[in-house]
This record gives structure tokens, sequence and C-alpha cells, in this order.
């Protein structure tokens, strides 16, 4: 591997921030706009429901989110700031369907220390300023001038340090803020300000409430004629405003989001922290608030926002579960509900820990997450390609064909199947209890191999052999009609419509070709040919016997053929099918490495499909099994349907508990998770922790071991012993009790899993946590709080193995991360970046070899090759360090050189070496290797590390990308690729940002002339190189 | 949760009437995430002029100072309008001094302008163009007309 790295996303973000409502891409539209951290969704609302617009990529990670109107605008802007204090301004712009920037500026100051809370961003209800609090004891306003430009920003004194919550007040003459804070002895009160923007000051505000509910933390303003403002607290909600104050008790919860449902404001939607949605509603007599009421409705994902939509839809976006779109009925369900789910959008965030296993064995890498949280935990299987969900299937050897037919020429489900062998033909059909059973068309002759069939007008069928045609009736089933070929000659390949004069085209090979030999060459054995249409772009698909398939793009009107390009599918002859899902046309490519090639974006995409081998492919619409294909497979046929075209497919499992940990055994086909279950219902910190032990293929629960009360499970590998054949699953643990700030004490427990059951055979206390655990040279090192220290695994007298301590190293904050390659161990402290040592056997001792004295508080290690290690940490930032071996001096070698940085804008939890992609041999890319990350906001990645020769050409690429493709809303991409931690802000440098890069592919032709003339390469190279990219992912 | 179980149908009475403005109407709701276009930004998205926002670097401790007296010293002499007027004086002179001219004599100068009529002569050009500037006078002519002319506008 080398310094030089390319990252890219295989899965965006999907951890919903923020949403709101308004018009935005026109007068008229009503659109909903949902922030993922570091994208915006648009959606349009309209009668069917929501319409996905855009997907916009922001280069930050967006902070606060609002729609506002300016005076005299007759649409929403768009207001976005930035966690690194940036902040746009967005107009939409119907003609163009761009995004056009209305304003943007640095809100950054050179002194301030940043809020603990969050960032806050608010948008006066009279649109006079904008109000920002991002550090403590300022509060930054922006003004709006009488034309709705904004002006020069200022800094306003707040007195209150500790701020929980800030909004604007609807309904006063001057600016008027209403301030959550929390005093030094721990007590909250609210306070009002007027901004006085002559003066650039506060003036004290019309009135303030004292001592609040301890858990108070969210303010919600309500809207003329009301006015005033909504706290919310754990235990009790209260309404104030200058003449009133009006208090309820609730049950004890946390809200986390709120949404209004009617513009006066008199009903809210909350969603508490376990999931559960409720109605306030404020009670009142014309403008006067008489009282407040509180009704729970049901239960949905646990939300971070919610919007309230149209006609009782309600958006539900959430950071620990899917999102979703829900509906609010008038009356309950048999359960009480009144939430019903209508849509869930799925969410891989949190990703805590994930692993990469090929469950198929297919020789393609699947990632399992540990995603969600608390009650939304889940397992996720994500894959690249596609999967068929069997339905149904039959044991048949040697199918040479397939095809579907329907009983009569308007049924609109298919009924027969006909099956062709190499010296007969069956027919399959569906019978009245829907199942598929053997009938007969009397007028077919069964006989011999099938060359095709089709379906043709009147009720007929038509079937063709060697030596015949034929029509037959579909009602009847009796022969109309057949037509001989000469003598001599035998009909090789036909194919036919449903037009009334049947026809049947007898090609010869070569006749066929000769069309374009110019162009294709190679073809050893077999060509098939496939034309069709994709997005209203013609293509001619060419599938060569040797596993390649060439596409052109193909002129309808002259019939020329352009874009040539050849992907390798398999080793095996490939033969084509078109076949229809969602109303969409795809193509199916059965080989050896079935494939499913769609068009997206105007591109041609290629997904494998989860299945081996497939000698031939049917669409097969029946009743009984819409929509489905018929596969036919070594030894088997199969009826199964398809997953939504897309390039991951992601399969959920829902938990209902948060899983942390997750590790997979090959030998017993298993997983092992740690796990914590909330148990909100029998009071506070009631977790219960779980080792469970999941079925690789039905990802049940086949076995549970408890840990003890307070003890968390920290770490599970799967490994093996020296002088020990079995393999066990070893898990580390951190008794963590409330009055300790460090845990003291863990245990490293040794599982085996007999007859499906995990079996304790050896456990061992430790003084400390055990947060990480590693098979190291046939032992085992973990990482226990301060330490480093190593295991061996001994046999005691009596049979029973137990854990001996061997040893150690000390001097680490925290050892969190450990990866070992040979003898090498590299650490993730704590807070000093990573450091290398090293297992010396003879002496047997771990020495440290050298560290990184950056002060990097880590999150994830990795290593890369011998030299480099690869290294995530809290500021969401990548970066990678040398081990410098030819270090003349000590000091010297005992650094590690930082030889890559990186703002990823992502906090990764979790590095893996692996692949989300089949490593075909003869592809360029094959060669490359790469690390995938999880990240916290759900996001899936790849690093891959580059040879020289491409990184450079790559890095020029990139810069005049940048020239290029423009950050929405002003702001750079080389300032948001810039390393940046407290400490320090420097250039990207060996990391290549490949999403940027990958998007030249979406740029229209001129502009890509525009970059293949700066960098003097030809497109078609560039679109080569960058496809090529793609396929990493 | 017996929360989930309201005795009543006590939320039914509130979920009536949810707005509705014609959306999300049809009897089969359906949306398609996985259609969305991935947005390529290829035109300029710099701000308009003057929409780049920057922030006000006077310390904030002195502005408030500064606040703090002009508040006291409307609230001694007689009307806030002469503290402004005085106040704009005072910028005036803040930008055309050279650096050389200290501050403190500014703003000596500055708070009791009416005593220093005939201190004219110990004043630069340029002060005394920005007084008469202040005055709304004419700033042209040499050193000696433009003294008179100050005296005569401060009679």
């Amino acid at each position: 591997m080398t310094i030089w790295n390319y990252v890219v996303t295989a899965h965006k973000p999907t951890n919903v921030t923020h949403s709101c409502v308004g018009n935005f891409t026109s007068p008229q539209d009503l659109n909903l706009i949902i922030a993922k951290c570091t994208r915006i969704e648009i959606h349009l609302l309209s009668p069917q429901g929501l319409q996905p617009m855009l997907d916009v990529p922001i280069y930050g990670r967006i902070a606060t989110l609002e729609l506002f109107r300016p005076h005299g605008e007759a649409q929403d802007y768009l207001f976005i700031a930035t966690e690194r204090y940036k902040f746009c301004v967005l107009q939409w712009d119907s003609e163009t369907g761009e995004l056009v920037t209305r304003a943007m500026g640095d809100v950054s100051d050179r002194i301030g220390r940043p809020t603990d809370n969050g960032q806050i961003g608010i948008i006066d209800p009279d649109c006079r300023l904008i109000g920002l609090h991002l550090y403590d004891g300022l509060f930054k306003v922006i003004p709006f001038d009488n034309k709705g430009q904004l002006k020069e920003a200022f800094n306003i004194r707040l007195e209150e340090l500790q701020v929980l919550d800030i909004k604007f007040l609807y309904g006063c003459s001057k600016p008027t803020i209403v301030v959550l804070y929390q005093d030094n002895k721990d007590a909250r009160h609210v306070k009002t300000y007027e901004v006085a923007l002559k003066d650039k000051d506060f003036v004290e505000g019309p009135w303030s409430q004292n001592n609040l509910d301890n858990g108070a933390d969210l303010l919600i303003p309500v809207p003329p004629p009301l006015c005033g403002v909504l706290i919310i607290g754990e235990e009790t909600i209260v309404y104030c405003s200058a003449n009133a104050f009006k208090a309820i008790p609730i049950r004890p919860s946390i809200t986390k989001a709120y949404g209004r449902v009617d513009p006066d404001g008199s009903r809210y939607l909350l969603g508490d922290h376990t999931g559960l949605v409720s109605l306030l509603v404020i009670i009142h007599e014309k403008e006067k608030v008489t009282g407040l009421k509180i009704e729970p409705l049901g239960e949905t994902s646990i939300a971070s926002t919610i919007s309230y939509l149209d006609n009782a839809f309600v958006y539900v976006g959430s950071s620990y579960g899917d999102s979703q779109l829900i509906k609010l009925n008038l009356q309950p369900d048999a359960k009480g509900s009144y939430v019903e789910v209508l849509e869930r959008y799925v969410n891989l965030g949190p990703i805590v820990d994930f692993c990469v296993v090929d469950l198929e064995r297919q020789g393609q890498g699947q990632v399992v997450t540990c995603s969600g949280a608390y009650k939304d935990g889940s397992l996720r299987v994500v894959r690249n390609g596609i999967g068929i969900n069997e339905q149904a299937s039959v044991e048949l050897q040697g199918i040479k064909g397939m095809w579907s037919l329907r009983s009569s020429t308007d049924d609109p489900f298919d009924t027969f199947l006909v099956v062709s062998f190499i010296s007969e033909t069956r027919i399959l059909a569906m019978n009245l209890e829907d199942e598929l059973e053997e009938t007969e068309i009397e007028g077919f002759c069964s006989q011999v191999q099938t060359l095709f069939c089709h379906d043709a007008v009147h009720n007929q069928l038509v079937q063709v052999t060697s030596s015949s045609v034929r029509l037959v009736s579909s009602t009847t089933r009796d022969l109309r009609n057949e037509w001989h070929a000469p003598s001599g000659y035998s009909v090789n390949v036909a194919t036919a419509n449903a037009t009334q004069t049947i026809s049947v085209r007898i090609f010869s090979l070569p006749g066929s070709e000769s069309h374009h030999k110019g162009t294709i060459r190679n073809n050893r054995r077999e060509i098939i040919l496939s034309s069709c249409a994709f997005e209203g772009i013609s293509y001619l698909l060419c599938a060569l016997g040797d596993g390649h398939l060439l596409n052109f793009m193909l002129n309808t009107s002259t019939g020329e053929l352009t874009d040539r390009k050849k992907v390798s599918l398999g080793t095996q002859p490939i033969t084509l099918r078109t076949f229809s899902s969602k109303n969409t046309t795809h193509v199916f490519a059965a080989s050896d490495r079935p494939t499913v090639i769609y068009s997206s974006n105007k591109k041609l995409l290629y997904s494998n499909v989860n299945l081996k081998e497939v000698s031939h492919m049917c669409p097969f619409n029946s009743a009984a099994f819409p929509d489905s294909l018929a596969i036919a497979k070594e030894g088997e046929l199969t009826i199964g349907t398809i997953d939504d075209i897309q390039k991951l497919h992601i399969r959920s499992i829902p938990l209902g508990e948060h899983a942390r940990r997750i590790c997979h055994q090959e030998q017993s086909r298993t997983f092992a998770i740690c796990s914590l279950k909330y148990n909100p219902a029998s009071g506070e910190d009631s977790e219960m922790h779980f080792v469970r032990l999941l079925d690789d293929q039905t990802f049940e629960f086949i076995s549970t071991y408890s840990l003890d009360t307070y003890e968390y499970g920290c770490f599970i590998i799967s490994c093996s012993f020296s002088d020990d054949n079995n393999v066990y699953y070893c898990v580390g643990t951190a008794y963590v009790l409330p009055e300790e700030m460090e845990p003291t004490k863990g245990r490293i427990l040794v599982f085996a899993v007999e007859d499906g059951k995990l079996q304790l055979i050896a456990e061992k206390e430790t003084k400390g946590a055990v947060y990480c655990l590693n098979a190291f040279n046939g032992k085992l090192l973990a990482a226990v709080g301060q330490k480093i220290q190593l295991y061996k695994w001994v046999l005691r007298d009596d049979g029973t193995h137990e854990l001996q301590s061997e040893c150690g190293h000390h001097g680490h904050i925290l050892a969190l991360y450990v990866q070992t390659r040979g003898d090498f161990i590299v650490v993730g402290d704590l807070m000093k970046s990573i450091s290398l040592l090293i297992y010396k056997h003879e002496e047997g001792a771990i020495e440290e070899r050298a560290r990184d004295y950056n002060a990097n508080w880590m999150s994830a290690v990795e290593i890369v090759d011998d030299d480099i290690y690869l290294g995530a940490e809290n500021s969401f930032n990548l970066f990678t360090v040398r081990k410098n071996s030819e270090g003349a001096t000590d000091e010297e070698r005992g650094r590690l050189e930082v030889v890559g940085e990186y703002h990823l804008g992502e906090f990764v939890n979790r590095f893996r070496h692996g692949s989300l992609v089949m490593r075909l041999p003869d592809s360029d890319v094959g060669q490359i290797p790469t690390v995938i990350f999880g990240t916290i906001n759900g996001v899936i990645g790849v690093i891959a590390s580059l040879p020289h020769e491409q990184y450079v050409f790559l890095e020029k690429l990139q810069s005049n990308l940048r020239k290029v493709i423009k950050g929405v809303g002003g702001l750079s991409h080389e300032q948001w690729r810039s390393f940046n931690n407290e400490k320090k802000t420097v250039e990207a440098r060996n990391f290549l940002d490949g999403d940027l890069i990958e998007s030249f592919l979406d740029l229209n032709r001129s502009k890509m002339d525009e970059i293949s003339k700066a960098l003097d390469v030809s497109v078609e190279e560039l679109c080569k190189r960058v496809e090529e990219l793609t396929r990493l992912h | 949760m017996d929360a989930l179980n309201p005795s009543s149908s006590g939320a039914s009475l509130f979920l009536a009437n949810l707005p509705s403005r014609g959306l999300f109407s049809s009897t089969v709701v359906s949306s398609n995430p996985g259609g969305m276009r991935v947005y390529v930004c290829d035109h300029d998205t710099s701000p308009p002029e003057g929409q780049h926002i920057k922030t006000n670097q006077q310390n904030i401790l002195i502005r408030s100072l500064t606040l703090k007296k002009q508040r006291g010293d409307s609230s001694s002499k007689d009307g806030s309008d002469g503290s402004r007027k005085r106040n704009a004086e005072k910028g005036l002179e803040r930008a055309s001094a050279k650096k050389t001219n200290n501050q403190i004599n500014s703003r000596q100068e500055g708070s009791n302008s009416q005593t220093t009529t005939r201190d004219f002569h110990n004043l630069t050009v340029e002060r005394l163009r920005a007084l008469l500037k202040s005055k709304g006078l004419s700033t042209k002519g040499k050193k000696e007309e433009l003294i008179t002319r100050l005296k005569d506008a401060t009679g």
C-alpha cells in the first residue's frame, strides 16, 4: 500500500439532523428540506406523497438549517450555517433549476470558547436579523436592511454563559430573543432581551422567569395571536408570556424534537427519547391562553426532527433509527396508537461497529453494521448489488432456455413457463392453488429443444424449434399452423414479436455481425446482441463468449454506434435478457457472475446479483408471483422477486436493543454481538448487557450470555490460540460503576460455540476496562485501561485452559484502539494520537518503538501496511503516519511522521480492511487495496491506496474540478477538506476527495471538455479512468 | 406503557381538523427515495456584491464602554442630539487625524470644541477642514481664510 489515498463514499449519510417545510422551489411549491449532516435533500410535497427533487452536497457539517421569507419575496430562502463557522443564504432559481447564493460569510471569531450545547442559529420571524450563538457569552447578529440584504455582522455580549436554547419571540415591535440558561448553581431560568440594532447591544426584555424545571432545555416560540413561548422540561411544560404563565406536569421524558402543526401555533408534536410522539395543545379563548394539554399519540423512531407536512402526514427524521413518514389517524388502532407508519427511510447511523464478511462465499464482501441506538438498534447487511428474494424453487437439471407465456392476449399475468432442455421442452403453469406444476400444450413439440417462444396476437403462442415454427392457440392449446424449415437448413437463432404477421427472422451469426464488424473483435464463441433504451438513450449491448460485455450508444436513426465500452462480467458466456421492474427496463446478464445492467443519471451501471451462477433468466409475472423472475441456475429453477434497483442493497435486522460490537466466526457460521437493552419502564439506569450469538444466515439469536449488573461488553473477537485447535469468541468487558470516572475492573471472557450455544470456557479479571482485544501470535493482546497486556493460553493440569498474563506496556492515557501486524502493535490513544509498539519474543516484552507527538483524540486506527498507519480523530479528520525506520538518530526513529491529513467531516468509529465489490482479477482496480470505514452519520466509505502515478493524475483532475464544480453557497472545497481541529488547520495532503472526482461523470460535455483541455487528456480517457474508480465501491 | 392507552378518546378530540392544503390527498401515498438527482453545481456561487458578510471587528468591550460613555455623557448634558453630533465629529476627526496626532488630544478637543476657537492657529489645515466640513461650510482656501470662516461660524 501507499501513502496516497483516495477517499470515497459508498453509502451517503442518512442521519437526519434537521428538517423544515416551506415554499422553496417556487411560491406555489411546498417543500420538505432535510439535512443529513453534509447533504441537504429537497423534496416536493404532492398529492401523491413526497417527491424527491435534489440531493445537494454541502461543503460543511450543517449546524443550523432554517427557511425564511425576506420582505417582498414570494418564496422562502434557505439559511445554512456550518460547524466550521461558515454560513450561506440560498435561493432556488426555478428557471435554471439552480441554487443561487444570496449571501455568505464567515462568522468565526478569533477568540471565544465554542459552546458546549451546540451551535444555535435563528432568524427573526419579522426578518429583521439573523441571530447566532456560537461561542459562550457572545450573541452574533447579522442584520437585514430594509431591502432584505444582509449587513455587517456584530457580536453582543451575552451575560448568560451556559445557554441551553435561544429563540426569537413572535409579535414584538423590536426583535426580541428569549434565552433559556443555567446559572452556576445549576438552576434554569429564561430571560428576554431586545436587540437594539443601532446600539449593537441588548436591552432588558419585557419579562423573565426564574427557577424552571431542572431538565428544561427546549424553547418553542408561539406565533401570533397568542405569542409567548413554551418551555419544555423533563417533568413540566410551561407556557410563558408577558402576561400569562401556565404549567402542566408530564410523564418524565426528554423531548428531542418538536414540530408545529397549526400556523397559529395552537398544536405541536413532541418526540421524546423513547420514540413516543405526543400532541401538545395550547387551549385558549381568543388570544388568552387558558391551559395546556398533552396527549400521547404513539411510537415512531426516536425523532431528531419532526416536520408537519400536510393533511395529517408528518415527517419524522431520526438519528438513531430509520426516518419515517407517518400519518396521524383520528381514531386509535387496536394498540391505542394514533400513529401509522407509512414509510421508512433507511438510516444506518450511528454505525458503532461493523465487520466485513462473505456470507454467500461469492468472493464479494458484505458489511454487517451495528446500527442505530436504544430501541431502534439493528444490524444491517450492506452489500453491493441486487438481491433476488427466492419465492419458490424446483430441482431441474440442464435448462437451456426459458420463456414465459400468457394464456390469453389480454391477461395481464403470465401463466406458462416454457423450459427447454437439450432434447425436450417442458411446460410449467400456475394451477388454481397458485402452485407451479407441469402441464402440456398439445400444439407444442415437446420432444425437441425449443429455441424461442413468444406470445402472439389473437390468443396465440409461437414456438420455434430447429426444424419448424409453430403457431398454437393459447386457449385450446392446439396447433394452428406450422412452417417447416427447408430441408438441409436448420434454425439457429430466432426472435419474434406479437404483431399480426408473426415475424420470425432466421439469422446466421456472421450476417448479423457483419453490420458492425469493424468494432467487434475477439468473438470467440458467441455474441448476443440486445438493444435497449434507458432513460431515453438507446444502447447496444453485446455479450461475448468470454464473459466480456461491450456496450455502445446507438443512434436509432442512423444506426451508428459510438462510445464503445468494454467491461468484464465474468469468465463464462453471457446471455442477456431485458426485464422491467417498477416500470423501468433493465437488462439481466446471466453468466457465472450474474449482473443487472441499469441506468442512473444517464450512466450505465452494473450491479451484481446475489446468486452464484445463472444460465438463463426470464421475467415471469404471474398472479401469485407478481413482478418475478424465473432463474435457471445449477440444477435448479427459482422464482424470485428482485430488490429495488440501486447500487447498495441494505437488509435490516431490527434487534430492539443497541448492538455495540460485532464479529463473525467462519467456523461456527455465527455472529456474536455485545449489546445492551434499555428498560425505560423500570426506572433509571436499568440497562442490561448481553453477549449474543446469532446464526449468520437467519440472524436469529441462538444463544445469550447475560453480563453482570454494571458490566458493559466493550469488545469482541473470534480467535484461536497456539496449541489449541478450537476457535473461541473472546469478550472484553468493563464494570462501569456510577461513582467511578474510569472503570477499575473488567473481565476477559472466553467462549466456545458448542451445539449452537455459548459456553464460557475461561474468564480473567482485569484491572480496568478491556477496550480492545486482538489475536496476537497465538496469544491474546488486550488493551486494559492505560495498559497493553499480553495473555497466553495455558493448559492446566486438570485439562482446562486459562489466560495467564505474560507481559504488558504502560504509558497511555487510555489505550482505546489497538491493531496488530506481525510483532507490531499500533495503539490509538484517547488523546495521545498513535503509537507503535513491538513485541520482543526473546525478552517476552512489549516496547515502544515510535509515536506521533500530536495531541489527537483518536476514534479509530488501522494498519495500512508495515510502515503506514491510518487514524481518525474526534474533530472529524483522517490522518496517516509513517514509521521512520531509516532515521539517523533514535529521536528520528522514535517519531511517527505525519504523511497525510484530510478533513472527512465524519466521525469514524471503525476501520476494517476489505472491499464491498467483487475483485475481478483482470481489472485495474482489482489490485488496489482498500480500507472500509463506518461513521456516526451512517456513512460507509472506502479509502483506497493509489499508485503514485495515478495519485498525481487524479490530484490534477481534482484541482481542475474545483474550478468547475463550485461549492453550493460559495463554500470552498479546499477549506472544507483542510485538516482542522482545535490546535491547527492545515491544507489536506495525500488524500483525494473521491466524491468530487467521481462527480466528473455527472458534468455536461462542455465542462468535461474544459477539464480535458486543461489536463491535456481526452474526455474518453478521463471518463474511463474515473469510471474505473467508481468500481471501487 | 399505560400512557398509550388513554381512557377517553382524548387525542382524537385534538386531532381533528389538522391543516390541509390538498397535498398527500391521494389514497395511495408513496414516495421513491432512491431516485434523487445529485446536484452538481457548475455555476458561479460567489455571493452578489456586498453580500460577503464579515463581522465587525470592534472589540465588544470597547464598544460597550464607548456606548456607556455616550450614555453617561448624554445624561449629564442637556440633549442627546448634541452628543450624537459630537460623536459624528469625533468620528470624522479620527478618520482624518494622522497617527502622529495622538487621540487623547483630539478627544479633548472634541469634548470642548466650543472653547477652542481661539486656538485654531494651533490646528493643522486638515483638522480645520474637517471642522468646517462638519459644520457644512466650504473647505476651500488658505489656512487664514479657513480660520476666519470657522470663527464666523462659531461666532
